[in-house]
């Protein structure tokens, strides 16, 4: 059975992207093919279909939140922005052209809903309306809450993995915008160098130089602060 | 090779050498440098410790985050999207409910002609 795939969603042909990803100084990437499963979701998707967008949020939502708020540091803000990307995913589904994989699409569009809250938060605090350093890091502690891997453990293991978490998300707040998304696309999110390319257009030897200043950058801002 | 420069250039090998991206010459070349730099290989440490504790923080989103977007999409599609359902018919159809209204009224209005005397619709 052949899938009906909505027009705005086939992949362009591949001799038509080539020559501007060498343009670019990109090496070439393989074209990306979705599958069966996929395409059929992705016609749901198109025709609005409510359980299908549910699929979707339940697939994702996880690792946009994650992603957000790393990138923003606050879980009131990375929740407010998550939700905002996966609107933003119902409203404009038709852009979807099936060139990357659609978690690689939905992580775009996160990643630039995050720069741009960012941009916001930075000028309202400059202006002086806002929050002083490290609050959204203070925030996070004051919530009580460990990571993932720490919640079936002891209560001072936790407290522990806490307390790590809340100095590793200062320090990465410390990076600069781009610094920061590379080092969470690559490190905490754990995507391939491609996916990263995908993401954020930037070649992958530049994506790579970036990302090692950013780990070396991050590695001393925790000297002494971490066992 | 212990000269200052020599400490840079291992530094900047780090990630590839972490991630087994290094050359097998290069890679070779810098285990030399660790086998005589403590310096170097404590930096080597401590950034390898760095990126694995980066992959630790994970977290969910919250339990009502599903709930949250449908909200957000029902607000702004006035209604057109994911509007409440309830538990034990659904969505209350009231187009179907009209509909059957409408038929009733009907029937109740034949009903009531083909039973009165005169053929008169009480009321008229």
């Amino acid at each position: 059975m052949e899938a009906s795939l909505p027009r705005t969603a086939q992949a362009v042909f591949p001799a038509e992207r080539e020559p501007k990803a060498i343009l670019r100084g990109r090496r070439p990437r393989p074209e990306y093919q979705m599958s069966l499963g996929e395409r059929l979701l992705l016609g749901r998707l198109v025709k609005r279909d409510e359980e299908a967008f549910n699929e979707i949020v339940r697939s994702y939502s996880d690792r946009v939140y994650n992603l957000v708020l790393r990138l923003v540091g606050s879980p009131s803000e990375a929740e407010d922005i998550a939700q905002e990307v996966f609107v933003t995913v119902f409203k404009s589904i038709e852009s979807y052209r099936g060139e990357a994989k659609l978690s690689t699409w939905i992580l775009r569009i996160a990643a630039n809903h995050s720069k741009n809250r960012i941009k916001y938060l930075s000028r309202r605090r400059t202006s002086g309306q806002e929050l002083r350093d490290g609050s959204d890091a203070t925030e996070m502690a004051d919530e009580g809450k460990a990571p993932v891997q720490a919640h079936f453990a002891a209560p001072d293991v936790m407290l522990e993995a806490a307390e790590t978490e809340r100095i590793m998300q200062e320090a990465i707040a410390r990076l600069d915008e781009e610094q920061r998304l590379l080092v969470v696309l690559r490190d905490v999110e754990e995507l391939s160098y491609d996916e990263i390319v995908e993401i954020t257009a930037l070649p992958e030897g530049t994506v790579k130089s970036r990302l090692h200043r950013a780990r070396m950058a991050l590695k001393d801002l925790l000297e002494g602060k971490l066992k | 090779m212990t000269a200052p420069d020599s400490h840079q250039r291992a530094a900047e090998a780090f990630s590839a050498y972490v991630e087994g991206e290094l050359a097998p010459a290069e890679r070779a070349r810098l285990d030399e440098h660790l086998a005589t730099c403590m310096q170097c290989r404590v930096s080597l440490e401590r950034f390898r410790r760095t990126v694995g504790r980066l992959g630790a923080l994970k977290r969910t989103a919250p339990g009502d985050f599903l709930a949250g977007v449908q909200a957000q999409i029902n607000r702004r599609s006035r209604g057109r999207f994911f509007a409440k359902r309830y538990l034990l018919f659904g969505r209350i159809p009231f187009e179907w409910l009209s509909l059957a209204m409408i038929v009733a009224m009907l029937v109740y209005y034949i009903v009531v002609l083909q039973t009165s005397p005169t053929g008169v619709v009480p009321g008229k």
